[in-house]
């Protein structure tokens, strides 16, 4: 009972980190900046429902390898999202996609040394 | 192109195939056949472009503890920066001000930099744009959701002081 309490816990802190994350992904100005509220939903997102799977694999359904498949799974999306994430980044800034065109990234330092 | 070498395709096929077991969990012949030549396949093209200099450098427990220990580093400052960035979102996408600072790191090997950049864009609030050398020190070009700190070395504290003092004692 106390198990499932605490799997309960660790999902639900897991969905309210993946809503702050959509509604960031909706409301920021500017297409990085949305990637960057994206970012709350691969880190503890998955890692906090990883955990409570994990927990509901091994206490309630009793099988290891259920939960060493999850975990195997969570290790894979934590390393490779930030490879994607700044591959699309600086995609996204190469091709001058701005949402608002009077809006101002203030300093660029990228901007000043690559395209001046 | 540099040359295949064996130590370095052994390590990328023990990894392949640890993977293959942990996801399939099945130990007939047949299963256990397919992996086998999946990896070694793998290991055979993409070795070279990964493993560059000592490849069982995992294999000394004192670098496996040392790697476990900067998980935890990295796990509290993810935690952190996911508070700041909720309480930003919930409160309306107020303090925004975004900037792209570029930053000096200590950080000397390909795999500490890659490393320390890959932590960077995982914390919610900096992804990191670019790798750059100049007069042989290492800049960091840091899309930064909120700058609160103009002058470039102070702002590089403020992002990776912790993540890089534990990258280091992993990497050089």
């Amino acid at each position: 009972m106390v198990v499932r309490i605490i799997i309960d816990v660790f999902i639900v802190i897991g969905a309210f980190f993946a809503l702050v994350g959509t509604i960031g992904v909706l409301k920021m100005p500017d297409t990085v900046c949305r990637m960057q509220a994206a970012t709350c939903i691969p880190t503890l997102g998955v890692i906090c429902v990883s955990i409570g799977a994990i927990l509901y694999a091994s206490f309630v359904l009793h099988s290891a390898e259920n939960a060493i498949k999850i975990a195997v799974i969570a290790i894979m999306i934590v390393v490779t999202n930030p490879v994607g994430s700044h591959a699309i980044a600086r995609g996204a800034y190469r091709a001058d996609l701005r949402m608002d065109k009077n809006y101002k990234v203030e300093p660029d330092d990228y901007g000043r040394d690559f395209y001046e | 192109m540099r040359k295949t070498q064996f130590s370095a395709v052994l390590s990328t096929f023990i990894l392949c195939m640890a993977v293959w077991i942990l996801l399939t969990w099945s130990f007939e012949i047949q299963e256990l056949a397919a992996g086998v030549i999946v990896s070694l396949g793998t290991a055979l093209f993409s070795s070279r472009f990964f493993i560059h200099d000592n490849a069982f450098r995992f294999l000394n427990p004192l670098n496996l503890i040392k790697l476990v220990l900067f998980g935890f580093v990295l796990l509290k400052e993810i935690i952190k920066a996911n508070c700041s960035m909720a309480a930003r979102v919930l409160g309306g996408c107020k303090n925004v001000n975004p900037g792209i600072v570029r930053i000096p790191t200590d950080m000397k090997s390909d795999y500490g930099l890659c490393l320390l950049a890959n932590c960077i864009t995982l914390t919610p609030g900096t992804i990191t744009m670019d790798v750059a050398e100049e007069d042989g020190q290492n800049y960091y070009y840091v899309h930064w959701i909120d700058v609160t700190e103009t002058d470039r070395k102070a702002a590089g504290d403020v992002i990776k002081s912790k993540l890089e003092k534990g990258a280091r004692r992993v990497f050089d």
